[in-house]
């Protein structure tokens, strides 16, 4: 199995098995990883897995039948589960707001466990609602029924974050809403993490969610044997076996440009016209290129259109107006799975990349898509050789992507 | 003589039973809420404890208050007077209250409960801070189904010389047929009918005050 040996491990699960009592089959088998400090980890598998047995385990919602349980080097299997889960974050997916307490109180539930001295507390509440962007005066006071979904949601993730815990466990946490606010709440989150950096293991059966929310990914199979444990761009791009191959499914290639940002990656040059320039210059600097077009700028390097020889060749042309406007246009924050949906929507066969104030930077085709393809192919390819060679994987699987 | 009559020149009396009967009715739902709600909390989360209890609780309510109180005063700590019909009331009282505790607790959202486990809340702390106030409007209504049971059931309190308002009952009863009964009889019916509406409405708002506004 693979594990990290790059970072700290602020969580290890050694050897842990969960028997339920008049079950054969064990939930979780003899299950060892480790998850290091700081990221997000997620437990991804069909449903029966053993995923969500495995993420009870570490807060011991669920009791382990053998092995044990460290967090941050403290050996946690035989500590005062209360102590313990006082600790640790934990985000289920029906939410659990308490109804009969406002927003404020359930927030500052494990707060005035802990004795926090008043003012503290209302203070830590305000900070937390405004991260997870609502308005402490408008919503402090409210009671959950009086909050839509995604609020309540919201809520949720504040009150797991109330003692500052560094260890926070998601259960399908986004699960119950719809797809568009999903969308937003994982924005908002993985945002909210790159400030907080807390430990995160979060469990999903929605292998995109995995990869949108994970900097690791465990697939796991049934009795939470782990399939395989990597990145996410290692995973979709070197699955260990068919088992992984078939939960990631169809578009493997997709979502993996959907991993890569076109800053990336080395922008092609495209001929450029500026407004004003001589007719003759730019019909010279046409055929002496390898493209059929030019890219017109204006005075602020903003792409305005694509001129082909045909418009530069009548000596009244009006450059502003003639030929096809540019219509796709990509960031360089933007995925090269986003990019490629310009190319294909677009009529010139690439994208213009711009910054942030909509200059010209340079131009992403279907030549450096399939570049960035071919690349991450040999980097998979060069990581199942290497872990074929610690062993970790049969040498037989190497020749598989 | 009539029913006004008799009040113009009886009042006092009658409004001195009134408030025995009352102080008897709310004293017996006391003792069956401390119980039936502490055999609630025992009961709930285990199958055959639960029936069983529920059964017994129910059991109770179908014995005749005569049979009840012919048992009762043979004991000879209670015998004959209040502290049997205490005793009695408290008994029939407690299954709406046991069965409305076990139906409000059983129907606390369980995800709510293991959200509150996850955040290192112990199995009291989980009962008082969030089962208890979840299952309280049901609790509620349990016990004021008792109150309203037990002012009917009070009445017959008498039998053995207990206190309230049965006792014009009971002398209307016994002098059936002469001018005086009826006044009397009518005197005990609308004031055991009065009574529980009166205890009925101020336990209503105490019940409303006292359940968060997040669940209304």
């Amino acid at each position: 199995m693979t594990t990290t040996r790059d970072s700290e491990a602020m969580i290890r699960l050694e050897d842990l098995t969960k028997v339920f009592p008049g079950q054969k089959q064990p939930a979780v088998d003899h299950l060892t990883m480790e998850i290091p400090e700081g990221e997000i980890v997620v437990l991804v598998g069909p449903s029966g897995c053993g995923k969500t047995t495995t993420m009870k385990l570490i807060n011991r919602i669920i009791e382990p039948t053998s092995g044990r349980i460290f967090i941050a080097g403290e050996d946690v299997t035989k500590k005062n589960p209360d102590q313990l889960r006082r600790g640790i974050g934990y985000v289920i997916q029906q939410i659990g707001l308490f109804p009969h307490m406002t927003i404020r109180e359930n927030i500052a539930t494990v707060p005035k466990m802990l004795k926090w001295p008043r003012e503290r507390i209302d203070a830590r509440v305000d900070e937390l609602l405004e991260t997870v962007g609502l308005d402490p005066a408008r919503y402090r006071d409210r009671y959950p029924k009086e909050l839509s979904g995604g609020q309540r949601q919201r809520v949720g993730v504040a009150r797991a974050l109330s003692a500052d815990p560094p260890v926070m466990l998601m259960d399908e946490p986004f699960g119950a809403i719809d797809p568009i606010t999903r969308e937003r709440l994982q924005n908002e989150f993985l945002r909210v993490q790159e400030e907080i950096r807390k430990t995160i293991v979060f469990v999903t059966h929605d292998i995109d969610e995995a990869i949108k929310m994970g900097d690791r990914i465990a697939i796991m199979r049934s009795n939470s044997h782990i399939a395989q444990y990597d990145t996410p761009e290692a995973i979709l791009s070197s699955p260990a076996d068919d088992f992984v191959s078939d939960f990631i499914g169809s578009g493997a290639s997709l979502k993996r440009l959907g991993l890569a940002t076109v800053r990336d990656y080395e922008l092609s040059d495209w001929p450029i016209a500026r407004v004003g320039e001589d007719l003759a210059v730019l019909r010279q600097r046409l055929r002496e290129s390898d493209e059929r077009t030019l890219l017109l700028l204006d005075d602020e390097n903003r792409p305005l259109r694509w001129l082909t020889a045909k418009e530069l060749e009548r000596d009244d042309v009006e450059l502003g107006s003639a030929g096809l406007e540019v219509r796709a246009r990509v960031e360089p924050t933007a995925s090269l799975a986003d990019a490629l949906n310009e190319i294909v929507a677009s009529r010139v066969g690439c994208a213009v990349v711009v910054d942030k104030r909509g200059a010209y930077l340079g131009i992403v085709d279907m030549t450096l898509i399939m570049t960035a393809a071919e690349e991450m192919r040999r980097v998979a390819r060069e990581r199942l050789r290497e872990l074929a060679e610690r062993g970790e994987v049969e040498p037989e699987e190497v020749s598989t992507p | 003589m009539n029913l006004f009559d008799y009040l113009v020149d009886n009042w006092r009396t009658v409004l001195d039973l009134t408030i025995e009967h009352a102080l008897i009715v709310l004293a017996s739902v006391a003792v069956a809420t401390a119980i039936g709600v502490g055999l609630a909390i025992a009961v709930y989360r285990h199958r055959t404890a639960r029936e069983l209890v529920l059964r017994a609780t129910g059991l109770i309510l179908t014995v005749p208050s005569l049979a009840m109180y012919a048992v009762l005063i043979t004991i000879p700590a209670l015998g004959i007077g209040a502290t049997s019909v205490l005793v009695a009331l408290s008994l029939y009282a407690l299954m709406p209250i046991v069965r409305n505790t076990v139906t409000g607790l059983r129907g606390v959202d369980p995800s709510i409960v293991e959200a509150a486990q996850g955040m290192g809340m112990g199995r009291w702390q989980r009962l008082w801070r969030i089962e208890m106030p979840l299952a309280w409007p049901v609790v509620m209504t349990g016990i004021r189904v008792s109150l309203l049971l037990i002012v009917g059931i009070a009445a017959l309190g008498s039998i053995i010389n207990g206190p309230g308002l049965g006792e014009l009952i009971f002398r209307g009863l016994s002098g059936a047929g002469r001018p005086f009964a009826l006044p009397i009889a009518l005197a005990g019916f609308f004031g055991v009918i009065v009574l529980a509406a009166l205890l009925d409405a101020v336990f209503g708002l105490f019940a409303r005050l006292t359940t968060s506004r997040g669940l209304r």
